[in-house]
């Protein structure tokens, strides 16, 4: 028996409206307002519980005069570029291996990428026990070994504790290329590889010329994800070292809560704040653009 | 007169006194009515702090059966200040503020959050119960705005007795005993005598009391205020003095010292037994006894800081706490009876049982443990100066607390300058 048709029917377009409007609403307020709120904030001088006063582009001169926000912008660049390129190298090498032998490694997987979901607070933590400038931190603790009553201030010197900051947050970051590169490497199909092992390519060759441009995919999607959580990084910076020593630490995203939350001068940290939008912004839309082109 | 007119005068005479009346006892009416309602109070502190005013609370609660009170908490790491803005910012409608900072008080008075307690104070007779000095300390201008219920001594220095039993000496008086002692203490093993946590803030400490006791607390509150420069001799005199005790080898290298905060230093005193001396609040107390289990004047003691014979040596920094009222709180006969309540014989009984001092004079001193004796006969045979970085305008402390670790890592005069010349230049425009 035929079903009978439907007595109304919404046309295509009103249907889709209806259901992208909660979507909307909702973007509309988590997103929308506050990021207009925050680009009109920094047309304004906001010093603690004042009032606020127009100043149009001023913050923003301010900003590029500033000695210490032109030094935030180059610990910035050290902090996102060093964290992306250790956390994706050693993603994707770790996915490589792993691919030879998927099922055994599939704790070892686990183990790595459950780093990627521990919350930076305490993985902050955690390194602070393992940087602690005396002998019980574990770092000292292990070169004490070969040097015994070594002790060194890791996160005290200011030429060592960005790089220290950069080896943890590239710890826990480690996981997601691990994944996103190991799924690029399953994708690529059985009967290249097996192509490639009855023409008796070894190991080395196979990883070297078939599954590293292979993969290629997913190392480019892992280095846009880490840039983006580089740039964004605030919790293991306002954990490890404060911004500190004497600012050695100090990227753009603690800067913008600095002058924000503890000096309070809203304007001023939402012209910073507006600044690592645009900086987000660069690093996204070639790559949005670039993933999203064949769509229909 | 007629008969109707006599009736309507002595209606206006009757309406009039009765008017008279209630505005005479609106002040005081906080205390001889019954309070009810709820009492909101901004809370940012944590810990042991915390626990204190859950005490505090529920014996007013039960001194004022119908009054409940409710705390907005800020949850805040290092400067709760922003904490409360954003709360504040946000709608959060409360009656008192907990307060530390004068030039906290000041912007919420600028901005018309908190209010005068002038007239509250006349109708409780408060100035019979804390001396002119805390009401100036609370005061802006003319009018006082906190009611300070605490205070510690800031330029003591922590020590652990059997640190001293075994380099075989006692607590230093003098500055050129205390330079000698870090020959003794390292004799003894301990091979960084002063603990200086230079991560934050805390480092600051020693410069402030260095300051005091080289130029007096008038040269400290001239500076606050910047009426004169920190360029000023005097000021470069106070980092000259802790440049000679850095370079008579006091506290290790500048890494070590840029990478602990306070507490990280205090376990270095207390619990690692690697570090002799510790300058800060009197908070430590409360962690010697709570976290370390350390019996208060038996396992560790307080000192005041050595004394440089520059004529100065009368002079303590002090910080202390206060309750502000708001301007839009709901319950202000509340809020006046619990300003009247901090300062009674209860609360500061409890107060002294978490090792807390009082300005009241309710207080019974002989309840605080030795240590918190040695504080408050110090702070009240000193000339007091209020903690420098909490009177700076917050554009500027920030520049102050780097420039200073700036100054740990190179304590040369020529780096003493440049560090000068950078505070005064941030002060330039932070005023």
């Amino acid at each position: 028996m035929a079903l009978a048709a439907p007595r109304w029917r919404l046309r295509d377009a009103p249907a889709a409206w209806l259901l992208i409007i909660p979507v909307l609403a909702l973007f509309s307020v988590a997103v929308v307002y506050p990021l207009i709120e925050t680009i009109r904030l920094s047309f304004f001088d906001i010093k603690g519980l004042s009032a606020p006063k127009y100043v149009g582009f001023g913050n923003y001169l301010t900003l590029f005069a500033d000695p210490t926000f032109r030094n935030t912008i180059s610990t910035t660049l050290i902090f996102t570029l060093g964290t992306t390129a250790i956390s994706v190298s050693i993603g994707w090498t770790l996915a490589m291996l792993c691919a030879f032998a998927p099922r055994r490694t599939l704790p070892f997987r686990m183990m790595v990428f459950s780093a990627f979901g521990i919350s930076e607070t305490v993985s902050g933590y955690m390194w602070i026990s393992m940087l602690r400038p005396d002998q019980a931190g574990l770092l000292n603790n292990l070169i004490g070994i070969f040097s015994p009553g070594f002790s060194y201030a890791w996160l005290g010197d200011a030429d060592t504790a960005l790089w220290a900051l950069v080896v943890a947050a590239s710890w826990s970051a480690v996981g997601l290329p691990l994944l996103l590169c190991f799924a690029s490497v399953q994708a690529i199909s059985k009967s290249v590889l097996e192509a490639a092992y009855m023409d008796g390519a070894k190991p080395l060759s196979i990883m070297r010329f078939i599954m590293m441009p292979l993969s290629l995919p997913g190392v480019r999607v892992a280095i846009f994800i880490n840039l983006l959580n580089a740039l964004r990084a605030f919790d293991i910076i306002f954990i490890l070292t404060g911004g500190g020593p004497v600012r050695a630490t100090e990227t753009v995203g603690y800067f913008m809560y600095r002058e924000s939350m503890t000096q309070f001068k809203l304007g001023y940290g939402a012209a910073a704040t507006v600044i690592l939008l645009i900086a987000v912004l660069i690093v996204s839309i070639p790559a949005i653009i670039q993933r999203t082109a064949g769509a229909k | 007169m007629n008969r109707e007119t006599a009736t309507r005068l002595r209606r206006r005479t009757m309406l009039a006194a009765m008017g008279i009346g209630l505005a005479i006892g609106a002040v005081g009416a906080a205390s001889a009515q019954d309070l009810n309602g709820e009492l909101v109070i901004l809370n940012w502190q944590g810990g042991v702090e915390a626990d204190l005013w859950v005490d505090l609370e529920a014996a007013f609660m039960a001194d004022n059966p119908g009054v409940t009170v409710r705390e907005v908490q800020i949850t805040a790491q290092g400067d709760a200040r922003g904490g409360i803005r954003s709360a504040l910012l946000g709608g959060e409608v409360v009656d008192i503020i907990i307060n530390t900072w004068p030039a906290f008080r000041a912007e919420l008075a600028d901005a018309g959050i908190i209010r005068p307690i002038d007239d509250e104070w006349a109708a409780h007779n408060w100035d019979s119960k804390l001396s002119q000095s805390w009401r100036d300390l609370g005061s802006i201008g003319d009018a006082t705005y906190g009611l300070t219920y605490t205070y510690g001594d800031r330029s003591g220095l922590w020590y652990k007795t059997a640190h001293f039993e075994k380099a075989g000496i006692e607590p230093p008086t003098t500055w050129d005993e205390f330079i000698a002692s870090f020959d003794a203490l390292k004799a003894a093993g301990y091979a960084t005598p002063v603990a200086i946590p230079g991560k934050y803030w805390a480092h600051a400490e020693y410069f402030e009391t260095f300051l005091i006791r080289t130029s007096g607390v008038e040269v400290a509150s001239a500076l606050a205020a910047h009426e004169i420069p920190w360029t000023d001799p005097a000021v470069k005199a106070a980092l000259m003095k802790f440049a000679e005790m850095l370079n008579a080898g006091c506290c290790g290298d500048a890494a070590t010292m840029l990478a602990n905060d306070w507490d990280g230093e205090a376990d270095q005193v207390f619990l690692a037994d690697a570090k002799n001396y510790l300058m800060i609040g009197m908070w430590m107390n409360a962690r010697a006894r709570g976290d370390y289990g350390m019996e208060e004047g038996v396992d560790y003691s307080l000192l005041q800081f050595p004394a440089f014979g520059l004529g100065h040596d009368d002079t303590s920094m002090v910080d202390s706490k206060e309750v502000n009222v708001t301007t839009n709180g709901a319950n202000p006969a509340a809020a006046e009876a619990f300003l009247d309540f901090l300062l009674t014989r209860e609360a500061t009984d409890i107060l002294a049982d978490y090792g807390y001092a009082s300005p009241s004079t309710e207080a019974d001193t002989s309840k605080l443990g030795p240590v918190m004796q040695i504080s408050t006969d110090a702070v009240a045979n000193s000339k007091v100066q209020f903690v420098l970085g909490d009177l700076l305008p917050g554009d500027l402390v920030d520049e102050y607390r780097v420039q200073l670790q700036k100054f740990l890592q190179d304590p040369s005069e020529a780096n003493i300058d440049a560090v000068l010349a950078a505070i005064e230049a941030k002060a330039a425009s932070a005023y």
